[in-house]
């Protein structure tokens, strides 16, 4: 099997770092700032020292000067808590190049990164259902395994974005992304509201192929929908190709609002797009990366 | 309405077809689509290559049968009555005299007849037949007896007015000569009405009846129908005659030019029906004069005249006589002719005279040229026989130019050479006992009188003067005529000897060349103005003029006759005439290239 990302392109990323606007709290210490207060050489603040505090902490020069015994508190460091979302339901594994093969890539990419930084990432696929990606990667070494889990998950069935609002619930605050080509019905509007209650920041990273974007065929044709199987007779015109246009951007339109009314980023995608320029250029434009 | 080719309904049975193209369904390749919701629910049948489907409500199908059924529609060549009566042969005569030239319909009178003509060739049926023939100063037919309409059209469409008159006999007698008996045939004649008399012959009528199809609605129209210029010994002057033709009082402005000088101009005032002489002035270096009329009639032919300004060359004429006042005085009348009289002994042989008239003498050596002789004395060598007395005069040919307007009837001769037997030339006139004047053409133009004039009542009477003037003019000829000429009048040029070459330069500047060193008959004379004539001779170029001009009192008569009298008809044949159709299948041809547009656009559009 071949390496879902090249190690020229592994290199590139690591110069890269998951951008937050918040500070975060992890379970283990990490290279974010966190909201609690911990050992690191940021000051944070002084407060008085109680039984129990560690002593170590005591600020003596405060004791000389005021003769009571002050704390001085530091800048917790802790791992930011990334979780990926990633559609793999049957409208994914569509397209040239294939949606569901880029996605993966993508979500490797985005994965690395935080990896690179100390973060911990949880991988959550989806399509009728939510499928954990096992438990949470911490570290470089674990990338290997994210990706070989990324590369064994196959792409099918039903879209059904309701179904992620239990394991959104679930996270603890922190980020998330969502890769997925939002096209299923109904829309993304819950798991987006999920998202906003978890307290996650993140983005939501919208894959369509270029077949799709512009549809390459006229005439006559039996249409069946890649999900569900259903067929419908139709024939393609420049009237029936506009309406098409205009529903698809719609629909790219009710999910960027969505995700800004939410405080999340949103990028649309083509998989024609090279990987790294997604990463290097649209994903650093809109704030996930810098 | 009714359909020239109702076989072509068989093509209806493509409706049908149409609708059960409809009902086949078509073989459709799947395609996966990653959202089936986003694609409009739209479906269109455009190709059926599998059995069979429910008929879908269709734009499409809906324009295409209606497409369908409007060529089928034109196909059947569907007609329209028209207002026109017709024959089997309809036999157009256009009138293409210089009046209808008049701009009183818009655009010309010419044009509105055409432009009728070509209505009445649209309502032709397949069946039907027309001959177009134009009624100028020569007939002439521009399409004969056919039902190519295209053709028709081009032909007409060819047709310019003339400058000259219109001669309805000859078109007549054209057209009645195209009608075999039996024949369903109609003339048609548009016109803006000729008043010039038919022939006696048309009394027994036509094989065909004559509409007659007025064109023109006004007579209003100032005309100059006379210009010459007279010259004396003290001055020249030229006479101009204006009318108005019309029913109104006109106020003109006349331009008077010599040459391209423009010498004076003149407002005229001119009531209803009234003419004008004017005199005016024509300087002495002038080599022609010109007239101009400007007030904007309807018909500007006649608006201008010109005229030759120039003396004609002399010709020098010797008259030898003991004394004869009569024949002096006829022959000074001619201005072209410089006469020098010497008594018999007096003459001398000069080849300086054109001509030379010997009156009771002849000497013993004739001089080569034209030569008048008046009763030679007896002995010498075109001396006749005893004299006769003489009856009844009377004329050998009554249709000889040589007498034209010459009237012998009172005309009486006392005594006469006998010339019987005389071998100078042809006998022009005589009597019962003998010829009195003979003539010859070869070695040159010659006249003989057998009689003393004196012994004849001949120059008491208007016929002498005439006489001499035509035998002087036969003999001496013009070489070009300076008087005025009416359009599509010949004019005939006699070269100067020794010419080398003869041309004429027409007023709009196209050169003729006439062929041959003879007297020529030049007849390009359709425009009117100044025509200038330029002869080489000795290597100098010789030039002289003539002009034509409309000058025509039944053409500037502009207002268009109401009634014509025609001739009876004579019929041979049953007059089944029919309503003219109008055929409207080009419009419904258009209308099904429209619909098929609306099809191609609705399909295109995805409708």
């Amino acid at each position: 099997m071949a390496p879902l990302l090249e190690p020229s392109l592994l290199r590139r990323l690591e110069a890269l770092a998951l951008e937050v606007r918040r500070a975060v709290s992890g379970q283990l210490g990490g290279e974010r700032r966190s909201r609690r207060r911990g050992q690191s050489v940021e000051f944070a603040d002084f407060r008085n020292y109680t039984p129990g505090d560690d002593f170590r902490l005591i600020d003596w020069n405060a004791y000389a000067r005021l003769d009571r015994f002050m704390l001085r508190l530091f800048v917790a460091e802790e791992e930011l808590p990334l979780n990926i979302f990633l559609d793999l339901s049957g409208s994914m594994d569509w397209g040239k190049p294939n949606k569901a093969d880029t996605a993966r890539r993508l979500a490797g990419a985005i994965a690395y990164v935080a990896l690179a930084a100390l973060d911990r990432v949880r991988l959550t696929v989806f399509a009728d259902g939510p499928t954990s990606g096992g438990a949470p990667y911490r570290g470089r070494k674990a990338a290997a395994l994210l990706f070989a889990r990324l590369q064994s998950f196959p792409a099918g069935g039903v879209t059904s974005y309701e179904k992620l609002v239990w394991p959104i619930g679930r996270q603890r605050r922190g980020m998330s992304v969502v890769i997925s080509d939002g096209l299923g019905e109904p829309g993304m509007e819950a798991a987006l509201s999920a998202l906003q209650r978890a307290q996650q920041e993140g983005a939501v990273l919208q894959l369509l192929a270029p077949q799709e974007l512009t549809p390459d065929w006229r005439g006559d044709a039996r249409l069946r929908d890649a999900e569900t199987g259903v067929e419908r007779e139709f024939t393609a015109t420049p009237l029936t190709q506009g309406a098409y246009a205009r529903a698809l951007q719609q629909r790219t339109d009710d999910i960027e609002r969505a995700a800004h009314r939410r405080g999340l980023r949103f990028a649309r995608l083509s998989t024609s797009e090279p990987i790294d320029e997604m990463v290097q250029l649209t994903l650093r434009r809109i704030g996930l990366l810098a | 309405m009714t359909f020239l080719a109702p076989a072509a309904a068989v093509l209806g049975l493509t409706l049908p077809v149409i609708v059960a193209l409809y009902f086949l369904k078509i073989r459709r390749p799947t395609r996966i689509v990653p959202a089936l919701h986003l694609w409009p629910k739209q479906i269109r049948d455009r190709q059926a290559n599998v059995p069979w489907q429910r008929l879908r409500p269709s734009w499409l199908l809906f324009l295409q049968l209606l497409a369908a059924a409007v060529l089928v529609g034109a196909a059947l060549q569907p007609v329209l009555p028209a207002g026109a009566a017709l024959a089997r042969h309809s036999i157009v005569l256009l009138d293409t005299s210089a009046s209808m030239q008049a701009t009183d319909v818009s655009p010309s009178r010419l044009a509105e007849a055409k432009r009728q003509v070509n209505t009445v060739i649209d309502q032709l049926g397949p069946q039907d037949r027309m001959t177009i023939i134009t009624v100028g100063p020569t007939p002439r037919i521009v399409a004969a007896i056919t039902g190519d309409r295209d053709a028709l059209h081009r032909a007409l469409n060819d047709v310019s007015a003339s400058n000259g008159p219109a001669d309805l006999s000859a078109s007549l007698a054209l057209a009645a000569g195209l009608v075999r008996p039996g024949d369903d045939a109609r003339a048609y004649l548009y016109s803006d009405g000729i008043v010039q008399p038919l022939r006696a012959s048309f009394a027994s009528g036509l094989p065909f009846p004559v509409e007659y199809h007025r064109v023109g609605v006004s007579g209003e129209n100032v005309a100059l129908t006379s210009l010459t210029v007279r010259s004396s010994a003290q001055s020249r002057a030229a006479y101009l005659h204006v009318q108005n033709f019309g029913q109104q009082p006109r106020s003109v402005s006349l331009e008077w030019r010599a040459d391209t000088r423009l010498l004076d101009v003149r407002p005229l005032t001119l009531i209803a029906g009234q003419s004008q002489d004017l005199v005016l002035p024509v300087p002495g270096d002038a080599t022609s004069v010109s007239a101009h009329l400007s007030g904007g009639d309807v018909f500007a032919l006649d608006d201008f005249a010109t005229a030759v300004a120039r003396t004609p060359r002399a010709f020098r004429v010797l008259l030898v006589t003991p004394g004869n006042v009569f024949l002096e005085q006829a022959l000074r009348l001619r201005n072209d002719l410089q006469l020098d009289v010497v008594a018999p002994a007096g003459y001398k042989p000069s080849a300086a005279y054109a001509l030379t008239v010997f009156d009771r003498f002849l000497p013993p050596a004739l001089p080569d040229g034209p030569l008048l002789v008046i009763d030679p004395p007896s002995g010498s060598s075109l001396a006749g026989g005893q004299a006769v007395g003489i009856g009844r005069v009377r004329a050998v040919d009554a249709g000889d130019p040589l007498l034209a307007n010459v009237d012998l009837l009172d005309v009486h001769v006392a005594r006469s050479q006998d010339l019987r037997l005389s071998s100078f030339g042809r006998p022009l006139i005589a009597s019962l006992q003998t010829p009195l004047l003979l003539v010859r053409d070869e070695p040159f133009r010659q006249a003989l009188f057998g009689f003393d004039l004196h012994e004849s009542d001949l120059p008491l009477r208007i016929a002498f003067p005439i006489l001499v003037q035509n035998l002087s003019e036969w003999m001496l000829p013009p070489s070009v005529p300076s008087h005025s000429f009416h359009p599509d009048e010949p004019v005939t040029i006699v070269p100067e000897s020794g010419a080398t070459s003869v041309s004429v330069v027409r007023p709009d500047g196209s050169r003729r060349a006439l062929g041959g060193g003879g007297i020529a008959t030049f007849g390009d004379t359709d425009l009117t103005g100044l025509y200038t004539v330029e002869q080489t001779v000795g290597g100098t170029v010789a030039r002289s003029w003539f002009s034509v001009n409309l000058f025509s009192d039944p053409i500037s008569q502009l207002k268009p006759v109401d009634r014509l009298t025609l001739p009876p008809t004579r019929t041979t044949a049953v007059q089944a005439t029919h309503q003219g159709q109008l055929e409207i299948w080009p419009w419904v041809a258009l209308a099904a290239l429209g619909l098929v547009a609306a099809e191609w656009l609705a399909f295109h559009r995805g409708i």
